[in-house]
């Protein structure tokens, strides 16, 4: 969906550009404060595959839809490269703002400055750069604190003792220490809890599966297994399921997808945690507006929005990353 | 009619009456620009043995190929006892009773003997591959033809000799009537060869046309029965084979007389520039064995010195000692007195003695290259300035040296796999001359060129050495060593036997010498 | 010192009894081993993981492992056939994703906006259509290679992204997560695959077993076998020979794609769930499963026993160093290893072959010489 309002928006976006950019004289770029409401955001995320962008994305294009201003969506596949050429896509289509979800801390820092010398202030949302001064507002979900949420849960779940497995993320990605530290800092604490195994699942389900199938063989009194992120943690639970073991074995994730809420209705896995992605864009889109109409955004520059815990006690009430 | 039913037929003896009759007429073949054939008829009869002669280029190969159904003619018709008849592919002429051998090995060598034998026309039991029949019939063929091969060794495995045996097992179990052989000989050894035309008479015996074509001209005169001579794309005579002799040969082949094909010359040799002492080179294929042993050698200014031996006498393995490739065992190499031991191959070159080798299209070319380029590869660091290349000298150097060795080819650009073969030699040994040998050593420089061809080699060769150079090559061919040098040498499991004068030498001699040398061994037990 | 002789080679002077000297069909243990050595390493490993972990040798570890090993053994069996003619095909692993995508889209109900109306066809017929799939994606990678004479690494690359797109596409970046389909709808028994075992063994052990029993059928019996090693060995020969070349590299591309499709379907099955970025790299572990077995990536050589060994090599490799702990970098490491030495020990072994066949092709030289000598004395 998030490719159809691309394309409507670019025919729009294209005209708006063009009619912008006449506007514009030659002279220093100035950035907000220009009262107008309307003109173009540019939503620059990961791939829309995972339904997590899919979904920040797809919340802040109608979120400046609703405001008065036309949208456009693209995915830089967590490559630098194409990142870069779609800022320059961005400031070139005479883009009011720029909203994104980048592709990395430290190669991000080039693209938002050519942006902001351009005129063009950006909003970067979920991950963030390490560069304070340069993006008007860097909103993140709280890994930390989520990640600590599931693992108490999780604790709670297992009766603060017994072994557990955990599967982490693809290790060159910052998120994946994150959290794994996150979960540490809380499971540590109780020396009940044994980790008897952490391998990588490079968050891909199938790869959790065949290595928690293995895991399970090594390890037959593993009563837990806590995974980086809910597609992990979906590829375990069916490895537990197909043990016949389901129900034994306590599985928590992190990224409140649906499949997972899903699979914590139906009593399979026991906790995640949902990074308000859906409030994060909004408030980021709200913040450029209030930027480009007032000059000025009225928050810090670096936000931070607390996850919220999703366990069968709530798992109904919830929606799309967000909960009711 | 499938080829499967052919096979397991008897093939019934001809009615003499009406023997099969094979025919092209009018035949034209282009390839873009060139013409192949110009308009050629020609005519098998069953029964007959036909020699199809003439030089390389002159178009045998390209109709045969047209007549076996590989190729298709530009224009003109094929008959098959008076009907007119037309081969998409080879399966087709296949199925009309026309097998081919081709000139160049086509078996597969990963699949075994019976495997290639009966590729694309499997013998099948249930469905499935009947191994056990296939393989009785491959023994039967291998023993028709002498060929004590075990059937399921692979192709790969086997010697060339062998492979091309396989390839013409094939062809007779194909059952065929008209049996085209396109240089069936080329990597036999003379009792494979012997054995061979017993087959053939045989075959000729019960009704089959037989096309050969040899650039051994006594083979010809040996099996066919008539001779048609092929020049330029056009038949330009058609004799029964008892009425000529090798003379009439070659000069309707090469359009000159034989004798305007070796130059005379009176040479007076100079002072040494290559000398040989006590040299012993291990063979590099089996350990314990020694391939030359105990050879002294000089080779002077202004001299042609010619090495005779047959096949296992170890030229090759003495030549590429010299060149710098085998390692020697003992025994000294001394170019203008310089000792060469332990140089490598690119420093002998630097010192002025270079080898053209015998297989030049896997040795001595570089095929994906261009003439030119093929041509400045020895010598490249003499067109080098400051790392770059100079490319105009590169172009000159070339085009001397392609008109000095009377290069025919398209042009300096021309792909190398378009030339001819006696072109293409001309390519490796204008390589040669372009990094200023002092000895030029060649291994069997005229293998797979025709006769006129060969001439041009030679002479180039005797120019070379008008020069104040030396040259020393290794034959298996009586006629050149005779011919083209001014001393010969004759090679025998691995020694010297024998240095002769050519002009006082004989055929026979040189023969006898080449098989002599092996009174005193006490004979291989290897088997 | 050298002699005239032609003494046997070092290696074959073994000191062994006349029953091992039969098994090793009167060659040297050193050279049987390096033959087998595919089997040796597999051996090998199981020996050292056994010691190293008391969880290796169970029996419901063994099944875990070969259920892991059929997945990436069906992907090289089609792997092997386009191996033996030259070929290679790099998009089996986007074909994987593909097909489990696809019968995730018909299982979840098909919308049909022209008749208004979601169509749930039948657990069958969903995998004939998702075999289908992957057979056209084959199929694709056949023209390109024989209509069009593209490189099959060029083109095998391009269609890995072109169906990685499509799977992307179909599900619009979502998976599918529930495929065990509902009794009302009649699209039931789609878990059959993953988690069926019949007779106990699972039904994807099943599926391996017979469809190596087939290939090997195939390659080794019929003559589209001998036509296919033919292809690979010296394809102008058998073009030549009247083999329909084209046709026999368009059969194996296709039956590559099927393999990967069907591959595909079980890892869905397994999951009940279908994501499209499933099989991302599992092209490779096909490729060292069929190297490792000791075919030849020129075309040419290949078995599909040596396959199946390379399979369950990696296989138990993986899966072992998982049981016994080691980091997950190493294990990237040590695969890449195994198989690097893979084919160098498959060098040192065709060098070795030319060297004996050098050998016997000299004495026989020499035979032939004394023949002459005999004839000419005679």
């Amino acid at each position: 969906m998030g490719h159809r309002i691309a394309r409507r928006s670019l025919i729009t976006a294209a005209l708006a550009g063009t009619a912008l950019t006449a506007c514009t004289d030659g002279g220093e770029e100035e950035l907000g404060g220009s009262g107008k409401v309307g003109g173009l955001i540019s939503v620059i995320t990961p791939s829309h595959s995972n339904i997590f962008y899919k979904t920040e994305a797809e919340a802040a294009v109608a979120e400046a839809q609703r405001l008065g201003y036309t949208a456009q969506a693209d995915s830089h596949d967590d490559d630098a490269n194409l990142q870069s050429s779609l800022f320059d896509t961005a400031i070139s289509n005479g883009s009011a703002a720029i909203v994104c979800d980048n592709a990395g801390a430290d190669v991000t820092i080039g693209a938002v400055q050519k942006a902001v010398d351009a005129g063009v202030p950006v909003f970067l949302i979920d991950r963030e750069i390490n560069e304070r001064g340069i993006a008007t507002s860097q909103i993140v979900a709280n890994n930390s604190q989520g990640a600590g949420l599931v693992a108490e849960s999780f604790v709670e779940a297992m009766g603060a003792e017994g072994p557990y497995a955990e599967l982490m993320g693809r290790e060159v990605d910052t998120n994946a220490a994150v959290r794994s530290n996150a979960f540490h800092a809380i499971i540590d604490l109780y020396e009940g809890l044994e980790m008897v195994a952490q391998e990588t699942a490079n968050w891909d389900q199938q790869e959790a599966f065949t290595k928690t199938q293995t895991l399970l063989q090594a390890h037959p009194d593993i009563r837990g297994i806590i995974a980086g992120n809910d597609t992990m943690a979906l590829g375990a639970v069916a490895a537990v399921e197909a043990a016949g073991r389901g129900g034994d074995v306590v599985v928590a994730g992190f990224d409140g997808s649906p499949d997972a809420v899903a699979a914590i209705s139906a009593g399979k896995m026991h906790a995640t945690g949902i990074q308000q992605a859906v409030l994060i864009a909004e408030m980021a889109v709200q913040q450029a507006d209030a930027f480009i109409r007032t000059g000025e955004t009225g928050m810090p520059e670096k936000q931070s929005v607390d996850c919220i815990l999703v366990d069968p006690s709530n798992a109904e009430s919830y929606t799309l990353f967000a909960v009711e | 009619m499938s080829p499967t039913d052919l096979a397991s037929s008897e093939l019934a003896p001809a009615d003499p009456a009406t023997p099969l009759s094979f025919a092209v007429h009018g035949v034209t073949k282009a390839y873009g620009a060139t013409h192949a054939l110009r308009g050629v008829d020609f005519a098998l009869e069953g029964g007959q043995v036909v020699a199809l002669l003439g030089e390389n280029g002159a178009g045998k190969s390209t109709l045969m190929k047209i007549l076996a159904g590989v190729e298709q003619p530009t224009t003109g018709t094929i008959t098959l006892n008076g009907e007119e008849v037309s081969f998409a592919d080879p399966t087709e002429a296949a199925s009309h009773g026309v097998a081919i051998i081709h000139q160049e090995l086509n078996l597969c060598p990963n699949l075994s003997v019976v495997d290639n034998m009966f590729l694309n026309r499997e013998q099948l039991r249930w469905g499935f591959v009947d191994d056990a029949a296939q393989r009785r019939s491959a023994v039967e063929f291998l023993e028709r033809l002498q060929e004590p091969i075990d059937p399921d060794t692979l192709a790969g495995d086997l010697r060339l000799g062998q492979q091309q045996m396989v390839e013409i097992a094939r062809a007779l179990s194909e059952d065929a009537k008209v049996l085209i052989m396109d240089e069936p000989t080329s990597a036999l050894s003379e009792a494979e060869a012997k054995v061979l035309f017993t087959v053939m008479r045989d075959l000729r015996s019960r009704g089959v046309a037989i096309v050969f074509i040899s650039h051994h001209l006594e083979e010809c005169l040996e099996i066919a029965d008539r001779a048609v001579v092929l020049r330029d794309g056009l038949i330009v005579a058609r004799e029964d084979m008892a009425d000529v002799d090798m003379r009439w040969i070659v000069t309707t082949m090469v359009g000159r007389e034989e004798s305007e094909l070796y130059a005379e010359r009176q040479r007076v040799p100079g002072a040494p520039l290559l000398e040989a002492r006590g040299l012993v080179v291990a063979d590099p294929a089996t350990t314990g064995r020694a391939a030359v042993r105990d050879v002294d050698l000089d080779v002077r200014e202004n001299e042609v010195v010619g090495i005779f031996g047959l096949m296992g006498a170890g030229r090759t393995e003495l030549l590429e000692a010299l060149a710098g490739r085998n390692a020697l065992e003992s025994g000294t190499i001394r170019l203008e007195g310089k000792d060469l031991h332990g140089r490598s191959i690119a420093e002998r070159i630097e010192a002025g003695l270079m080898l053209v080798p015998e297989d030049r299209q896997r040795d001595g070319l570089v095929q994906s290259l261009a003439v030119g380029a093929n041509m400045v590869l020895g010598a490249v660091q003499r067109f080098a300035r400051r790392g770059f290349l100079a490319a105009s000298q590169e172009r000159s150097a070339a085009a001397e040296t392609g008109s000095r060795v009377r290069l025919k080819a398209a042009g300096p650009e021309a792909p190398i796999g378009s030339l001819s073969g006696g072109n293409q030699q001309k390519v490796v040994i204008g390589k040669a001359l372009l990094t200023e040998p002092r000895v030029l050593l060649l291994d069997e420089p005229s293998r797979g060129i025709d006769v006129g061809a060969k001439a041009d080699i030679f002479a180039l060769l005797s120019s070379v050495v008008d020069e104040g150079r030396g040259v020393l090559f290794a034959t298996s061919e009586v006629e050149e060593v005779l011919h083209a040098c001014d001393r010969i040498l004759v090679m025998a499991r691995g020694e010297l036997v024998a240095e002769r004068d050519p002009r006082t030498t004989t055929r026979e001699e040189i023969m006898a010498l080449a098989d002599g040398g092996t009174s005193d061994d006490g004979g291989d037990d290897a088997h | 010192m050298l002699t005239d002789t032609l003494t046997p080679s070092a290696v074959d002077e073994k000191r062994s009894t006349p029953v091992l000297q039969k098994i090793l069909g009167g060659r040297g243990l050193g050279e049987f081993l390096m033959d087998q050595r595919a089997f040796v390493a597999l051996l090998v490993l199981i020996v050292i993981f056994s010691f190293l972990s008391d969880a290796f040798l169970t029996p419901s570890n063994l099944v875990v492992m070969t259920k892991h090993v059929a997945y990436n053994a069906i992907l090289a069996l089609g792997m092997l056939l386009v191996i033996i003619t030259g070929g290679i095909d790099l998009s089996v692993g986007s074909i994987v994703g593909l097909s489990g995508v696809v019968a995730g889209v018909l299982l979840q109900g098909w919308e049909l906006s022209l008749f208004d109306a979601t169509a749930y066809p039948a657990v069958w017929v969903v995998v004939v259509i998702a075999l289908a799939v992957g057979g056209a994606v084959g199929a694709l990678n056949g023209l390109l290679v024989t209509r069009f004479n593209v490189a099959p690494f060029i083109a095998t690359l391009g269609t890995m992204y072109i169906a990685r797109g499509a799977a992307l596409l179909i599900s619009d970046g979502s998976t599918f997560p529930r495929l065990e389909g509902e009794e009302e709808l009649g699209n039931t028994g789609f878990s059959f695959l993953g988690l069926g075992a019949p007779l106990g063994i699972p039904t994807s052990i099943w599926v391996m077993v017979i469809g190596a029993f087939a290939v090997w059928l195939l390659i080794s019996r019929t003559a589209f076998g001998r036509r296919l090693f033919a292809t690979g060995g010296n394809e102008r020969a058998a073009e030549l020979s009247g083999v329909k070349v084209r046709t026999v590299k368009m059969k194996v591309y296709i039956a590559s794609g099927l393999c990967a499709a069907m591959a595909g379907l079980i890892i869905a099955s397994e999951l009940t769930s279908a994501a499209p970025q499933t099989g991302e790299t599992f092209e490779l572990n096909a490729i060292a499963a069929v190297v490792i077995g000791g075919a030849s990536l020129a075309g040419g050589r290949g078995s599909v026993r040596g396959t199946l060994i390379g399979a369950f090599v990696i296989g138990f490799l993986s899966d072992g160093l998982v049981l016994i702990g080691v980091s997950s970098f190493w294990q990237t490491v040590i695969k890449g290893v195994v198989i690097v030495i893979a084919v160098i020990l498959d060098q040192s072994q065709a060098r070795l072959k030319k060297r004996r066949a050098a050998a016997e092709a000299a004495s026989s030289v020499a035979a032939d010489a004394e023949g002459i000598a005999a004839d000419a004395r005679a």
